[in-house]
C-alpha cells in the first residue's frame, strides 16, 4: 500500500509532456492558507472535501499567500498580471502606491465635502478596487467561429475566471498605452480605478463596446455549438 | 552453423574427389542423379521457442520445498547474527543480508535479497481439472472463473439482503436509517489489486462492473450485514498528517525549550533554532531580519507559520540560510520554522498547518533551457 502511494508523493514529470504542467502529482490538493475554518454548517460536499483533505497530500503554500488579513487573492492576481520579467518587487510597489494614492484622493474629497455627503464617500481602497473590477467585467464575450469560409464573431458566455482576467487585462493595457508620457503607472491606475468605480472611463467604455458588439451579432448566436 | 555447413561441404568434396578418381565412366552407364544439394539450416531452428511456453510454471511441491528451505535458512541466518531465531522478522533478514553482502549496485533490484517464496514466485492457480479432464469449478468455461464466481457471490448477498428487507417489512420493523458503513478514508481496491487476489486477468469493463455491483450492494438499507465482505474490497487510506516527523524538543542549560529544524527550497538550504524565550527577535546569518530581507513579502513569509499558529511574540528565531535567491531563501526558512513549530503545537494544529500548505516541501525547480 505504501508503495502504491509513495510514487504519488514524489516530484512528478508526466509521461506525456504537456505544454503546461506542474511538478506536483495531480493527486495533490490545493492548500488553503486562511487561518480559521468557517464555523457555519458545512454542506455535505464541503464535509466530503474536508474528509478528502485528511487523506490526500497537500501542495505547498505559495510565496505570495499568507494567513494574515492583509492578504487579498484578487490583489495578488492583479500584481502578478502587472508584473513584467518577474519583477514582483516593482509590481507590488506600484500596487501599494496605487492603493495609497486612491486613499489619499478619497480622503481629500471626504474632507472637502459637506457632512451630509460624507457617508457616501468610500475611503477603503480595497473595496474601491473590488467594485471597480466588478464594473469592468464583461458579461458576454465574442468568439471567432469559422463557418463556410467566413469567420463570424459569435456572442459567447464567459466563465468567471475569464471575466476577471479580461477586466484586469483591459485595466493594465489601458494604463500602459493611453497615458501621457510623464505620468507614473500608479497615478494612471488610480485614475482609472476611481473612474471605473464611478462607471466611467475608458475601460468601462470598452466593456460597453463589447456588449454592443455582442448584441449586434446576436443573429450568429446559434453558430455556437458548445 | 559450422557443423551443419560441414556436411554439405564434405559431400561436395567427396563428389569432386570421386569425379577426380573415376575419370572415364561411360556416359550411358552413368545413372542420371538428381543434384544433391544440402540445405543449409542454422541450429536456431532446433532451439525451443521459449516465448511460446509462457511464464515458468512451478509445481506446488517445488514451492513447498522452497518455503521449507527459506525457513531453515532464516534460522541459520539468525544464528549467524547471534539473534533469537523465533523472533527474526523480515526486516531483520533484510538488515542481515545487507550487512553480510554489502552491495554498491545502483539498481536496488539487483542487490542480494532473501524473501519469502510467496513474494518471489508469482501466484499460480492449481490445476483446474481432474484426471479425466473434467473441470472442478462450474464456471471454468467462462475463462475467468474466480471473477464470475465473485460476481455471483456479490449478487447472492444482494438477494439475501432483499429477502431480509422483505422479512422486516412483513414484521413491520423496516427502517431505512440503519447503520451505514463508513467509507471515508478508504478507497476501492484497484484493478491490479483485484487481479492479484483473484490470480486472474480481468479487463477494465469487468472491473467497472464489479465496482458497480459493490456500489449497488452499498446502496441498500441493510448493507451493514455484509460489512466485512465489503471492507475486504476497500483499502484504508492513511491519514497524511501522521507522516510528519516532529523534531525533538530540547532544553537549554537555563531551562529554555528550543527545537532545531531544516528546510529547503529550490537549492536554498536553511536551518532554524526556535527558542521559547518570549521576545520575537529574528536573526538570520547573524543579521537582523529587517536588514537581511528588505522586501516585505519575504518577511511576511517568515512570520506566516507563527501568525497561523498564533504564537507571534513567543519565540526567538536564529537561522542560517545559503544558496539560491531571496525568495527561495525565505521559502526555505518558512518550511524550517513550520517544522520546528511542530514540537510546540498540538495534533489538531499540525493537521491545520498541513492543510494550509506550510509543511509540504515545494518541489518546483528551475526548468531547463530548451533551444
Amino acid at each position: 500500500m505504501a508503495a502504491s502511494v509513495r510514487h504519488l508523493l514524489k516530484p512528478w514529470t508526466p509521461s506525456l509532456c504537456f505544454a503546461r504542467w506542474s511538478r506536483y502529482n495531480p493527486y495533490y490538493l490545493d492548500p488553503d492558507p486562511s487561518k480559521d475554518a468557517p464555523d457555519s454548517e458545512l454542506s455535505p460536499e464541503q464535509k466530503e472535501l474536508q474528509e478528502l483533505k485528511t487523506v490526500r497530500p497537500i501542495k505547498a503554500a505559495l510565496s505570495s499567500d499568507t494567513s494574515s488579513t492583509f492578504n487579498d487573492p484578487l490583489i495578488s492576481k492583479f500584481i502578478n498580471m502587472m508584473m513584467q520579467d518577474g519583477n514582483k518587487i516593482l509590481a507590488r510597489g506600484i500596487m501599494t502606491q496605487t492603493l495609497e494614492t486612491i486613499k489619499r484622493k478619497q480622503v481629500e474629497i471626504y474632507h472637502r465635502s459637506p457632512a451630509a455627503k460624507r457617508l457616501e464617500i468610500e475611503c477603503n481602497p480595497y473595496t474601491i478596487f473590488q467594485k471597480a473590477l466588478e464594473n469592468c467585467k464583461p458579461i458576454i464575450g465574442l468568439a471567432s467561429v469559422q463557418k463556410g469560409g467566413k469567420s463570424y464573431q459569435v456572442p459567447v458566455p464567459l466563465t468567471d475566471n475569464r471575466r476577471r482576467f479580461l477586466a484586469m487585462k483591459w485595466l493594465i493595457t489601458e494604463c500602459r498605452d493611453n497615458k501621457h508620457r510623464r505620468t507614473h503607472m500608479y497615478e494612471k491606475l488610480s485614475q482609472e480605478l476611481l473612474a471605473a468605480f464611478a462607471n466611467e472611463g475608458n475601460v468601462v467604455k470598452r466593456k460597453h463596446d463589447l456588449h454592443k458588439m455582442a448584441e449586434a451579432n446576436r443573429a450568429y448566436a446559434h453558430y455556437r455549438w458548445w | 552453423m559450422a557443423a551443419s555447413g560441414c556436411r554439405g561441404v564434405r559431400s561436395i568434396l567427396w563428389k569432386n574427389r570421386s569425379c577426380g578418381k573415376n575419370v572415364c565412366v561411360p556416359r550411358s552407364k552413368m545413372v542420371p542423379q538428381l543434384p544433391v544439394r544440402q540445405i543449409y539450416v542454422s541450429s536456431s531452428l532446433w532451439k525451443k521457442n521459449l516465448a511460446a511456453a509462457g511464464p515458468q510454471k512451478f509445481t506446488q511441491e517445488f514451492i513447498d520445498k522452497q518455503v521449507e528451505e527459506f525457513e531453515v535458512g532464516k534460522r541459520h541466518l539468525a544464528n549467524m547474527m547471534e539473534e533469537d531465531p523465533e523472533t527474526f522478522t523480515q526486516e531483520d533478514i533484510d538488515r542481515s543480508i545487507a550487512y553480510l553482502f554489502p552491495s554498491g549496485l545502483f539498481e536496488k533490484r539487483a542487490r542480494p535479497f532473501m524473501k519469502h517464496p510467496e513474494e518471489i514466485f508469482p501466484k499460480q492457480t492449481a490445476i483446474q481439472w481432474d484426471a479425466k479432464g473434467r473441470p472442478f469449478h462450474f464456471l471454468f468455461y467462462t475463462g475467468k472463473q474466480s471473477y464470475y464466481s465473485l460476481l455471483h457471490d456479490v449478487y447472492e448477498k444482494i438477494l439475501a439482503i432483499e429477502r431480509h428487507q422483505d422479512k422486516m417489512r412483513n414484521k413491520g420493523l423496516f427502517t431505512s436509517d440503519t447503520k451505514q458503513i463508513l467509507l471515508t478514508g478508504s478507497r476501492w481496491l484497484l484493478k491490479e489489486e483485484i487481479e492479484e487476489n483473484l490470480v486472474e486477468n480481468i479487463s477494465d469493463q469487468d472491473y467497472m462492473r464489479l465496482i458497480q455491483l459493490m456500489e449497488k450492494l452499498l446502496s441498500m438499507p441493510y448493507c451493514s450485514l455484509e460489512k466485512e465482505f465489503i471492507l475486504k474490497f476497500r483499502k484504508q487510506l492513511e491519514v497524511q498528517s501522521s507522516k510528519y516527523e516532529i523534531p525533538a524538543l530540547q532544553y537549554d542549560p537555563q531551562g529554555v525549550a528550543f527545537s532545531v529544524a531544516d528546510g529547503r527550497r529550490k537549492t536554498a538550504k536553511a536551518s532554524i533554532t526556535l527558542r521559547d524565550s518570549g521576545s520575537g527577535n529574528i536573526t538570520i546569518n547573524g543579521r537582523n531580519y529587517l536588514h537581511y530581507f528588505p522586501v516585505l513579502q519575504n518577511r511576511v513569509q517568515l512570520m506566516f507559520p507563527l501568525l497561523f499558529v498564533g504564537m507571534m511574540g513567543r519565540f526567538d528565531i536564529e537561522g542560517s540560510v545559503e544558496g539560491s535567491g531571496h525568495s527561495a531563501q525565505a521559502g526555505a526558512l518558512r518550511l524550517a520554522i513550520s517544522r520546528a513549530l511542530l514540537s510546540f503545537v498540538s495534533e489538531g494544529e499540525v493537521e491545520k498547518m498541513r492543510q494550509a500548505g506550510l509543511l509540504t516541501a515545494d518541489p518546483r525547480i528551475r526548468e531547463r533551457k530548451k533551444p
